[in-house]
């Protein structure tokens, strides 16, 4: 053993001398798949599960996967996997893999809303989603068609998905399951620097002194980063600090230096207590040459509600003397009123007493959007004023068990290394900050405190916000597969946008819809309300992942509508559904994926689809066969009362007619058409194309005959179109096979060279360019252009409307500590908080299918402090009842496991089916943002 | 009972049906299928979505003790091991305290009954990363266009120092777990194509294994 151990070091130690001298490394080092034994093929691909975004190296034998290694070349991982990622080898293998369309029908054959499932054909499958769209149009016009997306598209699915919906169906109804895990993150970029995603890459682990987790557990959620993190505390342990800010104890504070517990949402309280140390303790710490030359302070109005439901609505109607309104117990109202009026606490009224308000004041809420103004600085630090540490200590302790001058400590302790002169520091963060009814703001907060000490967009300095899925980013966020935005950071209700789209796309000038504001959480209260009947749950699990589940379940099954899901595996979606597809998986198909760090990847088709699987891509595409211009670009009334002009005349003076079909002008277009089927040049050679040229399945498609593909090379065309709307605004993606060629770039890729920290003039073409035009000589320019212009005012509102430019610059914003809008009393007496774990993937339709992964965590338990069992009458391994106002679940208690909660508050993760931990959560959202707060809600726990 | 056969039966007449479509090539004509699959049958819940009485899987980790020689077999060639042992009191993993290397160190592996840490875990394969004079991003001491390249030159294989465990690999409960004795959800059907009479027992990663097939342009081009 020790002596192969030591020929290792050798050849490795020879390996390294030739890398350092910039040689090739020897050829018998070289391997190539020529070499590689027993007839594998290895090729490059990006990771299915979080959005660390690793690369992994693929084995294929036979036209199946037999082996996953981390890919030695890849700068994310470099050669390392966690579990899930080496077990990307079996996600697609489950035995119950959907192989056939699946319909609900009577025993004649016809669809039947309460009948059982029965295979069907492809061609069925769309005749049937083409009458339920139709007959959705027909009632509700383009709202009543919606389709619940995801972060977990590839770039090219999201983009076809998007083309279609917004271009031929013109409806905004298209939101992704990333609403749910960093919209809060993307608004606050919006807000702050005017353009979406970090400033930072991963890099930054490696240069930096002192890593603070906000609301993260990396160690759990972001394995590989957690490792990078791990190496580079343990290379220097004295000087690198680790800093865990949770609410409960998890592997995140297994490697920390210090471990701060604190209650749910006081985050909002504890940034602000740095940045009060910084202006009122520490001022020779701020950098005012940098404040004057690139950023200002603003504020927004603070009564703007909980993001629930409002009085008023259909569903919530009519209030009865019980307190029951609608389809809404008295229970469920409890929560639900507080967002019309809310009585302020006495652990807020210091923080908002500068807006006018006292303890016991009734704020009245109004949807407040997401305007705000500009401040004086001034006026930002009065604002800070009641931040001290006897307040922020006193309301955000969350161990009631831990000594309140322990706790101080521990805050003056964090201040003071955010504050320390040459330190540097990044905070991360992820579900923790994002799923928050205030997400937006305690997001714009982070970059108050690293503004303030010029500690943003540095090497190894700078708040960097983790996204959760392996596409949030890259087609979420870049593609705009949201219901207000559009590719490259543009708005569907900016005329100018649309109008760039509406070229580009070769669509009649009118066609987009203006009114984008379908989020996930409304498509589901407008299928509860009876508007949207045609819902498509698209590469997402929208009846597992979406809180209050009882709800949209009910609302799905039980009214006139049509439900889809498309997916790998039958998951709680699919039993709710009306049309079951067999979707291709991830390597049975394209694909590119973007991560966190703006690193977008490209992979080739690995192995054929099992069944009669396709694509999500191809399936797009079939059903945009079924529509012709005269089908969906008549006129149309919206709900507002808004008109969508007819186009149809428009459309024939573009070359089209009344029976073009929308594939004809989305898809296989000319230019289309322009990228060939190259089977013999690289990517191209050597790969199945199943979505371009068929394959040996030869699956009937949705007109009956054989699947030949499209005929020319889709995959490229949808990059390369979707890219030509982000170069040279800062978005600027390289060429298709570029990608295949290196492990990644991080956009903007400018000349071929990708951006490692944005707005730094040193690093980022766009901010020197930026610099040399405004010729202030900063070192920076935060050069978003997304509400650059604001009125002036005080915390109270606006005194000045006429709107200032605010080129360059970023913003500070004052936002007050407050109350999340369900806070435990006596009856439902403990926090609950969801999350993931480490070995599961979201709702587990792909990793409780990999034995494995399914035996290290077979089951979500609840765990929870000794002392809270104890209090209940539990011990470990019984059974509880969690249950909150709007339902319960059955689970095992676990008070000796990875995740440790304080007293007070419990954790159960929702990724299994049994434990639907998401019938239990609430849907409160934050206002601006509208994702859901999963972090925190009341419940009772009981023995069952 | 009675659910249970019904189910059962939907099940077996599904899987049938499955099966039958997934190996032939043949369009079939659409004939009238009785609807026989529940939605509860589709769903790992095997129940209905309303039921609130729903027993969860229970989890019941080996109680083997560490040392005992018991082993998981690898999943794949090269694939990360599972926890065959009883981890109560090992973990968690601190800085300081990693109780997994006491037995798990090659230098003692063998002695202690366990399975050594292999060669890739004693490699670094990030290059030092460090910002210039003039502020420029360099890796191993080279100034670099991109963080990333297929060309091997970008590739570094540092063993690491005095044989120390590589800082990345110090959360080994990140790649490898307990495993539960009960029955699984759903069988895999995942093969495992061992290049090595004992893949499923022991790594090869090293020395030119590391590098194999990572050139994938120059391999398909």
């Amino acid at each position: 053993m020790s002596l192969s151990r030591r020929e290792f070091l050798k050849s490795s130690a020879a390996a390294s001398a030739a890398a350092a001298i910039g040689m090739n490394v020897p050829t018998e080092l070289e391997a190539s798949a020529a070499t590689a034994e027993s007839g594998w093929r290895w090729d490059k691909a990006a990771c299915r599960f979080c959005g660390t975004g690793c690369g992994i190296m693929m084995a294929t034998k036979n036209g199946k996967i037999v082996a996953v290694k981390g890919d030695p070349a890849a700068p994310v991982n470099r050669g390392l996997n966690c579990i899930k990622g080496y077990f990307n080898a079996k996600i697609m293998y489950g035995a119950d893999r959907l192989t056939q369309p699946l319909l609900r029908m009577d025993d004649k054959g016809n669809f039947d809303k309460q009948g059982k499932f029965a295979p069907v054909t492809w061609e069925r499958a769309f005749d049937e989603m083409e009458l339920n769209i139709r007959k959705a149009l027909k009632a509700s016009g383009p709202e009543g068609v919606a389709v619940f997306a995801s972060g977990q598209y590839t770039i090219m699915e999201g983009y076809a998905a998007q083309k279609m919906m917004k271009g031929g169906f013109r409806s905004n109804a298209i939101d992704p399951n990333a609403r749910h895990c960093m919209a809060s993150a993307v608004v606050g970029f919006y807000q702050t620097f005017g353009i979406d995603e970090p400033s930072g890459c991963y890099d930054d682990i490696e240069l930096t002194d002192t890593v603070v987790s906000w609301g993260s557990n990396m160690a759990e959620m972001h394995p590989i980063l957690w490792s990078r993190v791990t190496d580079r505390k343990l290379s220097d342990p004295d000087r690198v600090k680790v800093i865990n800010m949770s609410t409960y104890r998890h592997r995140t504070s297994d490697l920390a230096d210090i471990e701060i517990i604190f209650t749910p949402n006081t985050d909002l309280a504890m940034w602000n207590y740095i940045a009060r140390e910084i202006v009122y303790n520490n001022p020779d710490a701020i950098d005012w040459d940098f404040l004057k030359k690139n950023i200002i302070f603003a504020a927004s109005p603070v009564n703007m509600g909980y993001g629930m439901r409002r009085a008023g609505e259909k569903s919530v109607m009519p209030v009865r003397e019980d307190g029951s309104a609608g389809k809404y117990t008295a229970k469920e109202m409890e929560t639900y009123n507080h967002e019309m009026v809310h009585k302020v606490s006495a652990n807020e009224a210091p923080a908002l007493k500068a807006y006018g308000y006292k303890e016991g004041d009734d704020m009245v809420n109004k949807p407040a959007g997401l305007k705000h103004w500009e401040i004086s600085f001034e006026e930002y630090k009065k604002f800070l004023e009641p931040y001290t540490l006897d307040y922020v200590a006193k309301i955000s302790k969350g161990d009631p068990d831990e000594d309140i001058n322990a706790f101080k400590k521990k805050l003056q302790t964090l201040a003071d290394l955010y504050i320390e002169k040459g330190r540097k520091v990044v905070s991360f963060w992820t579900m923790g900050m994002n799923q928050h009814t205030r997400g937006t703001w305690v997001n714009t907060l982070s970059y108050n405190v690293h503004f303030m000490l010029n500690k943003q967009a540095l090497p190894g300095s700078g708040a960097f916000s983790l996204t959760g899925q392996p596409s949030a980013c890259g087609t979420a966020r870049e593609v705009g597969t949201f219901c207000h935005r559009l590719p490259a950071d543009m708005m569907v209700k900016n005329p100018h946008h649309r109008e760039k789209v509406e070229k580009r796309w070769k669509i009649p000038a009118g066609t987009l819809n203006p009114v984008g504001n379908q989020h996930i959480m409304k498509i589901h209260r407008d299928i509860e309300d009876g508007l949207v009947k045609f819902a498509w749950v698209n590469v997402c699990n929208a009846y597992q992942d979406s809180a209050n589940a009882k709800h949209w379940i009910k609302a799905a099954r039980e009214m006139d509508n049509f439900i889809v899901t498309s997916d790998g595996y039958p998951g709680i979606s699919a039993m709710v559904s009306d049309l079951v597809l067999p979707s291709a998986m991830i390597y049975e198909k394209w694909g590119a994926y973007g991560n966190a760090e703006r690193r977008s990847q490209h992979w080739r088709q690995q192995v054929l689809p099992v069944g009669h699987a396709m694509s999500d891509t191809w399936q797009w595409m079939e059903l945009s066969k079924r529509f012709t211009v005269k089908d969906v670009w008549g006129p149309y009334t919206l709900r507002n009362g808004k008109q969508l002009a007819d186009v149809r005349k428009a459309a024939h003076d573009l070359g089209y007619t009344d029976d073009t079909t929308m594939y004809e002008i989305l898809y296989a277009n000319e230019e289309a058409k322009s990228y060939k089927i190259d089977m013999n040049s690289f990517p191209q050679k050597g790969y199945d194309n199943s979505d371009c040229s068929g394959d040996s399945r030869n699956v009937i498609g949705g007109d009956g005959k054989v699947v030949k593909g499209c005929g020319f090379m889709v995959h490229e065309y949808l990059w390369e179109e979707y890219a030509s709307f982000g170069r040279g605004h800062g978005h600027d993606l390289a060429p298709f096979t570029v990608y295949h060629k290196v492990r990644g770039l991080k956009w903007p890729v400018v000349d071929g060279k990708e951006t490692p920290w944005r707005f730094n003039v040193k690093y980022d073409p766009y901010a020197a360019a930026a610099v040399k035009k405004s010729g202030n000589g900063s070192d920076f320019a935060f050069y978003g252009t997304l509400a650059k212009a604001l009125p002036y005012g005080n915390l109270m509102g606006v005194t000045n409307s006429e709107k200032k430019p605010l080129t360059n610059k970023a913003k500070i914003f004052a936002r007050p500590y407050m109350d999340p809008p369900e806070v435990p009393d006596t009856n439902y007496d403990t926090w609950l908080c969801t999350g993931r774990v480490l070995e599961h993937w979201h709702s587990g339709t792909m990793t409780m299918r990999v034995p494995e992964l399914f035996r290290a965590v077979p089951e979500a338990l609840c765990y929870m402090n000794p002392k809270t069992a104890e209090e209940k009458g539990l011990k470990q391994g019984d059974l509880c009842w969690v249950e909150s106002r709007r339902g319960r679940v059955k689970a095992h208690v676990e008070t000796r496991g990875r995740n440790r909660p304080p007293r007070g508050l419990v954790f159960v993760p929702w990724f299994d089916e049994k434990v639907f931990i998401n019938k239990v959560c609430l849907d409160a959202t934050c206002p601006q943002s509208k994702q859901t707060d999963y972090k925190k809600c009341a419940v009772k726990i009981y023995k069952a | 009972m009675k659910v249970i056969n019904k189910i059962t039966l939907g099940l077996v007449a599904a899987t049938l049906l499955l099966v039958g479509c997934g190996s032939d090539t043949t369009p079939a004509k659409q004939e009238v299928v009785k609807p026989t699959i529940t939605a509860e049958s589709l769903s790992l819940r095997k129940s209905t979505l309303n039921n609130e009485d729903l027993k969860p899987h229970g989890t019941k980790y080996s109680d083997t003790y560490a040392g005992s020689g018991h082993k998981i077999k690898r999943a794949f060639q090269d694939a990360p091991p599972m926890i065959p042992h009883d981890v109560t009191g090992l973990i968690p993993i601190k800085i300081g305290d990693n109780q997994c290397l006491g037995c798990h160190m090659p230098e003692v592996a063998s002695a202690m009954g366990a399975t050594p840490i292999p060669a890739s875990h004693f490699t670094d394969f990030r290059p030092a990363t460090t910002i210039g004079k003039d502020g420029s991003v360099e890796k191993d001491g080279h100034k670099i266009k991109n963080t990333s390249s297929e060309k091997l030159m970008n590739v570094s294989i540092k063993a690491t120092e005095g044989g120390k465990l590589y800082g990345g690999r110090y959360n080994c409960t990140q790649c490898h777990a307990p495993q539960d004795t009960g029955v699984l959800a759903v069988p895999n059907n995942f093969e495992a194509d061992y290049t090595h009479a004992d893949g499923a027992s022991k790594s090869t990663w090293e020395g030119t294994k590391l590098m194999e097939g990572i050139n994938t342009y120059e391999s398909s081009k």
